[in-house]
């Protein structure tokens, strides 16, 4: 009986705790660096890009997004198989705990395909991301081009082939 | 037990002609720009439609060709690069200019259209010459540039299909040899070194 009455509250606690945990995990995740891509007109996509940190002990995983500026937003990332570059629609984008993760150029993006009207630089594109507990968060960028004049980086090596994708960030 | 057997052969064969279609040919894994060698793609001369007529390579004999393999749905990787060559291109002096040409070659034939190929080469305003031709003439050029492509069906997209592709600007001298291939996300710094060192 008393065993039954502590693994019922140790139960109550661990719910609770998670509970807590499962709070707007969308207060957990830190944005920096957003922005929508400019493209040209012939293309049916843009993309947006930013950074995500999760403050929290749990992982997080960004599971939907949400803009008024196009038909369908969808989760996508790309591999490089040997220099031959696929992009794959994903279901979920995860932040583990206490980590960054880029969305960037060439890597994980927030796809806005069919948009509205032509996405152009010095307008701004609000994207609502949606995490796994529903919470929301909504976020505000610049668009900008894909030919950026990006500062020059005096000595700055690239190592292993890893180098920036040309964006200023 | 007849018919597992007899499913059995199929989905092999079927796993065979998969692999048939969509085994890569042979690409370098590249961390940074390498020389070719002899057992590596050949390049060679080649002759694709623009918006203004049939435009061959040989056309540009004298100059450094840089070249580039995608499509103009393309929603992210060929604008970055195309985008880091005007950026590139646009940091040369006017003479380098002249003797540089930047190609663009769709392998996207069934959707690009020359006149949508112009349409996309010019945003970069970099002078760039979109080109596509038959799918067999692009298979062709592809095989001896050591291109990879394939088209991803999603059904969820209707026509708006992606192509898988390899991302490598390939260099060819001003006598039309294939001298290197530069990985994806090469910066316009990294390409301004590569068109100073071959327009000395």
């Amino acid at each position: 009986m008393k065993k039954t009455l502590s693994t019922l509250t140790l139960g109550l606690i661990c719910s609770l705790t998670s509970l807590h945990a499962w709070a707007a995990q969308a207060d957990h995740i830190k944005v920096e660096n957003p922005f929508a891509r400019e493209v040209p007109p012939t293309a049916p996509a843009s993309a947006s890009f930013m950074t995500l940190t999760n403050d929290s002990a749990q992982e997080i995983k960004l599971v939907q997004a949400y803009s008024d500026v196009a038909k369908t937003i969808e989760l996508h990332t790309h591999t490089n198989d040997d220099g031959v570059m696929r992009m794959r629609k994903i279901d979920a984008i995860t932040i583990p705990a206490n980590t960054t993760v880029e969305l960037k150029p060439g890597g994980l993006h927030i796809m806005l395909i069919g948009p509205f009207n032509p996405i152009k630089v010095g307008q701004t594109v609000e994207v609502n991301l949606e995490f796994v507990d529903g919470s929301r968060k909504m976020v505000t960028m610049p668009v900008k081009s894909f030919m950026a004049m990006q500062p020059m980086q005096g000595g700055h090596k690239c190592g292993n082939g890893k180098c920036g994708s040309g964006m200023g960030h | 037990m007849n018919n597992k057997f007899t499913f059995g052969i199929i989905f092999i064969g079927a796993l065979i002609g998969l692999v048939m279609v969509f085994a890569p040919l042979q690409t370098t894994h590249l961390g940074n720009a390498q020389l070719i060698t002899a057992e590596k793609p050949k390049g060679g001369d080649f002759t694709l439609t623009a918006v203004d007529g049939e435009h061959s390579l040989s056309d540009y004999k004298g100059k450094l060709v840089l070249l580039y393999f995608g499509y103009t749905f393309c929603p992210d990787i060929c604008p970055t690069n195309l985008g880091n060559l005007s950026v590139a291109y646009r940091n040369l002096s006017a003479e380098q200019k002249d003797k540089l040409q930047i190609l663009f070659v769709s392998v996207d034939p069934e959707r690009d259209t020359p006149q949508r190929l112009k349409q996309y080469a010019d945003y970069f305003e970099a002078s760039i010459v979109g080109l596509t031709g038959t799918p067999q003439t692009l298979m062709e050029i592809a095989r001896r540039y050591g291109v990879v492509y394939a088209r991803v069906d999603d059904p969820n997209n209707g026509t708006n299909y992606a192509v898988d592709h390899s991302a490598f600007t390939y260099v060819v001298d001003q006598n039309g040899l294939l001298q290197q291939q530069l990985p994806h996300a090469t910066t316009p710094e990294q390409f301004i070194k590569i068109i100073n060192q071959y327009l000395r």
